[in-house]
């Protein structure tokens, strides 16, 4: 497999049956997203540049009347695209998975625990990160400090909602974090209700994929600040984004359920 | 089902970002950041994520029109470009070729630029050709051509993150310039210090871990005091001052008297404040300066981006990486517009109009018969509209009628024209006059590269067609050429263009399409086998030695009286840009800062019982505008600012026109105004 554009293209239109394909590929000395309709060129395909397909695919979703979309996705993204299946925002029966076991070098960029999709087509599974230094350095810290640590670094937020625009499962037609009601600052930085309310927001759909961190230009250590968000969730509620099924807790403890275990 | 993915330029700030339009069946729906660009490295502010949105935007001008009986109506193509050379024509012949003026735009591409100048010297004979670098960084070009022989930024973005010491004055770098300003924190990151100087509390300043605050029109003061400081320290580098510079002894001569307590007196800084900033600038081993029009917008602009020039040679801090004076640039291709010689006194690549080894050369290559004589900036220009020495006037892409200064002024200049041909986008403030308006496509409906604010030549490929029967400006320079009657307006991509500016100019002459496809070039880039300049001056200055230059300060030409009692600053905001043509028309923009407003600090704003939100009448000596109040601690007592983006309340119906004498750049960051509840 030393070309992995000739294994993709094959994968994709040969034996799955896409009608087209959604990968990287280097054109003009960049990388960047490229859609291929069967028959045409894939071209020079890259598998190293973390590109958060599933948030593409989510922007061109919407106007592809037919056809099946080939997409190469790591873990994070078949994670991501299982939310987005759940909440019927796309068909999955129109997707057909490449799955891409990430390099060891971006599995320490992403820090991440989970980093081998479900099948394994491109790449060798690699081994899972088990903690996330800043999370832990911050998890010993009081919780004033902590606080500090994270009003610090939200000052520098620039209000470019890369946050928002690039995670692959921030789906609200409509954002709050637009709205005055909400986030009441105008101007920059936004309070920290802009970050808080994200959170929140996420807290049942976030699949670790760091793409919020990546093209932070504040350079905002999001991703762990996502880890540690989705810890609580794991240890309050048992709950795990990034399967078709499980329901979100958001939803249930609405109803009271799964409140009034706690109290037990 | 066609989806593309086109990777292109920023149409906003200097910084000239790359990302990809994405394009489903010829309409654009989203922008994505490209993840291996250089400059943004998968980043970009709120205005390029938004960037797709006003180009399909249902107002846009989609054919040529012609004004009749003061009423506009369509007309083709060759009747609209029939009619503006023939009164061009009759202009020229009735009162001599400099009786006709061109405006470039720094929107438009390098190449485009390239034929305005072009069309202005070969086709019309007149070198009356200038663009709104007048109105931003047209002190920066004069005064860092004294100083360092080069008018352009020294050093290139990147290097910020590896600065130990960034001094940032009259730049709201994290509003106006977001991806440098995300270099700037993460050399914060990475231990450097930032020194922010500035009138009002900005993003960076809050974050800074030096923030001094100047009265506005006082920065020759800090900055002398300063040089005093470092020398008085023995924190100078000498071995640098001995052997590259020269004019040291009178520059030490002039600093004498800026003592700590002298420059209080003119600035307010504290004196324990500038001696701090002083000498941890010149202590840490690479310092850089980076500034904006808070500099350059005063009419002794020249002198204080010479100033700035003298404080980055004294410390050694020039021609070494991660160093030297980095004029951050607003406009997209403001660079490349000055490159291309959209400049009165320069042809293509900085060569002097009135050279006369330059002057045969270019006449040779577009044999013309071109003027030695320097053309009339934007800002003499407008004067002599209203003088009617200027009677025909032909602008590329400029809303002047919210973008320059003292706009009665120019609504007078615009009447006194005999005949006024527009090029734009959108119908704007300044379309109004035009009594030819021809349709333009935007940044993404065309090929072309710009030169971004570090001068590296970034290409835009064409992502979508233009509207209606609307056509890119090189289309519309070579058809015009054509209809004068000129040579050499033949052209049949912007690429060719480029090839024909490459071989005239010496800064370019190893650029090409076929590289800059592929590769990031910095001029000057000499030859095709030139791998480009990041660094300016690293060997040595063009002139031999670097210039000090000795100059004192001045006051501001208008000052607070009795009857206008505060100072008034104007500039940008994150969200909008310009004068919104571009940016009030993404409604993710437009939601974010729908509406003018004044800052006013919070006790000045009790004085006059004036509440946060509260509606206020701004005057000044030559007009007046209703706003909203915004009652805020960031800016300093006794000074107001106004961004300058809203047609509706224009902040340069009250700006002062008084301007720079070398550089002619009008004196937009002060004037004296009265505020008052309305
Ligand atoms: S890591 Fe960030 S971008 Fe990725 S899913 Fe979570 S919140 Fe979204
Ligand atoms: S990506 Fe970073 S700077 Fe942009 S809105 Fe989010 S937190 Fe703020
Ligand atoms: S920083 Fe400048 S070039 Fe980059 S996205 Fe923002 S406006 Fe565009």
């Amino acid at each position: 497999m030393n070309d992995p554009g000739k294994e993709i293209s094959r994968l994709a239109f040969d034996e799955r049956g896409a009608d087209y394909l959604l990968a990287v590929r280097e054109e003009y000395g960049n990388a960047g997203p490229a859609f291929v309709a069967k028959g045409e060129d894939v071209g020079d395909i890259r598998t190293d540049i973390p590109y958060q397909l599933v948030t593409i695919l989510r922007k061109i979703y919407p106007y592809m009347e037919d056809g099946k979309i080939a997409v190469v996705i790591r873990r994070c993204e078949e994670k991501a695209l299982n939310e987005l299946i759940k909440r019927g925002i796309i068909d999955g029966d129109r997707i057909i998975r490449i799955g891409l076991a990430c390099s060891e070098g971006q599995i320490e960029a992403c820090r991440c625990t989970d980093p081998v999709p479900s099948c394994v087509d491109i790449g060798s599974p690699g081994k899972g990160w088990n903690e996330d230094q800043l999370s832990k350095e911050l998890s010993a810290m009081s919780s004033e400090e902590r606080l500090d640590f994270w009003v610090a670094q939200f000052r520098k937020c620039n209000k470019c909602y890369a946050c928002s625009t690039n995670c692959p499962v921030c789906v609200c037609d409509h954002c709050v974090l637009e709205e005055c009601t909400f986030v009441a600052e105008k101007g920059i930085p936004p309070g920290m209700a802009f970050h808080l309310i994200r959170a929140y927001h996420l807290s049942d759909k976030c699949t670790e994929c760091g793409e919020c961190e990546r093209s932070c230009p504040a350079h905002i250590p999001l991703l762990t600040f996502r880890k540690m968000t989705n810890r609580d969730m794991k240890d309050l509620y048992g709950y795990e984004s990034g399967d078709t099924e499980t329901v979100s807790p958001l939803l249930t403890t609405l109803e009271g359920d799964l409140l009034e275990e706690e109290e037990d | 089902m066609k989806i593309d993915h086109v990777l292109t330029t920023c149409p906003y700030c200097g910084t000239g970002c790359n990302f990809y339009l994405q394009v489903v069946n010829e309409r654009l729906i989203g922008v994505i950041p490209c993840k291996t660009d250089e400059i943004s490295q998968g980043r970009l502010c709120i205005k390029g994520y938004n960037a797709h949105t006003f180009v399909q935007h249902p107002d846009r001008l989609k054919h040529p029109m012609i004004k009749e009986k003061g009423k506009m109506r369509k007309a083709s193509w060759d009747e609209a470009l029939d009619k503006i050379v023939s009164e061009i024509k009759r202009i020229t012949s009735e009162h001599g070729n400099d009786s006709v003026a061109v405006f470039a735009s720094a929107k438009c591409t390098t190449e485009e630029n390239y034929l305005f100048q072009k069309l202005a010297r070969s086709a019309i004979g007149t070198n009356n050709v200038d663009h709104c670098a007048r109105l931003c960084h047209a002190s920066t070009v004069a005064g860092l051509v004294y100083s360092f022989g080069s008018g352009a930024m020294t050093n290139s973005i990147p290097e910020f993150e590896d600065a130990n010491c960034i001094l940032v004055t009259g730049s709201n770098t994290l509003e106006a310039h977001p991806l440098i300003g995300s270099r700037i924190l993460k050399a914060m990151e990475n231990g450097a210090q930032v020194i922010v100087i500035d009138p009002r509390d900005t993003p960076l300043s809050r974050l800074a871990q030096f923030t001094l605050h100047q009265k506005p029109g006082s920065d020759i003061a800090w900055i002398n005091g300063m040089i005093r400081v470092i020398i008085e320290e023995g924190l100078f580098d000498k071995e640098f001052v001995d052997g590259r510079t020269e004019l040291f002894e009178e520059l030490k001569q002039v600093v004498q008297q800026y003592t700590p307590e002298e420059v209080e007196k003119i600035t307010g800084i504290e004196p324990k404040m500038l001696v701090d900033a002083a000498r941890t600038y010149a202590k840490a081993d690479r310092s850089m300066i980076a500034y904006a029009m808070g500099i350059t917008q005063h009419s002794n602009g020249t002198d204080l981006v010479k100033s700035l020039a003298n404080l980055a040679m004294v410390t050694g801090n020039v021609g070494k990486e991660s160093t030297g004076v980095n004029p951050l640039r607003g406009q997209c291709n403001v660079q490349g517009a000055c490159d291309a010689g959209c400049l009165p006194d320069f042809y293509p690549g900085y060569q002097k109009v009135n050279d006369t080894g330059a002057n045969k050369k270019f006449r040779g290559a577009w044999k013309s018969n071109l003027s030695t004589k320097v053309g009339s900036t934007i800002t003499s220009t407008m004067e002599k509209m209203e003088s009617g020495e200027i009677k025909g006037l032909i602008i590329f892409g400029e809303n002047v009628m919210v973008s320059d200064p003292d706009i009665a002024h120019i609504e007078k200049a615009l009447n006194s024209l005999d005949f006024f041909a527009l090029v734009e986008i959108f119908p704007s403030e300044t379309s109004k006059f035009a009594d030819v308006i021809l349709p333009a496509a935007c940044y993404a409906e065309k090929d072309g590269t710009f030169t971004n604010t570090d001068r590296k030549i970034r290409m835009l490929r064409k992502a979508v067609g233009p509207p209606g029967e609307a056509m890119p400006d090189w289309k519309i320079a070579c058809e015009l050429g054509k209809k004068f009657g000129a040579e050499g307006f033949d052209f049949s991509s912007p690429a060719e263009i480029m090839d024909e500016m490459a071989s005239l100019a010496p800064i370019y002459g190893g650029v090409s399409h076929g590289r800059a496809d592929t590769e990031v070039i910095s001029w000057p880039c000499p030859t095709k086998d030139h791998p480009g300049t990041k660094v300016l001056h690293v060997d040595g200055f063009k002139m031999g030695r670097g210039k000090f230059a000795p100059v004192h300060h001045s006051p501001p030409n208008e000052e607070p009286s009795e009857e206008f009692p505060m100072v008034l600053s104007t500039g940008r905001n994150l969200f909008q840009f310009h004068t919104g043509t571009m940016t009030r028309k993404s409604p993710k923009l437009e939601q974010e800062a729908p509406e003018p407003y004044v800052e006013i600090n919070s006790g000045d704003a009790k004085m006059l019982g004036i509440e946060d939100g509260s509606r206020v009448r701004v005057t000044s000596r030559r007009g007046s505008i209703a706003l909203v109040a915004k009652v805020t601690e960031r800016i300093i007592p006794g000074t107001i600012f106004i961004p300058f983006h809203y047609a509706e309340a224009a902040a340069n119906r009250l700006t002062n026109p008084a301007y720079d004498p070398i550089a002619q750049i009008p004196e937009l960051k002060v004037c004296a105004a009265r505020i008052e509840r309305s």
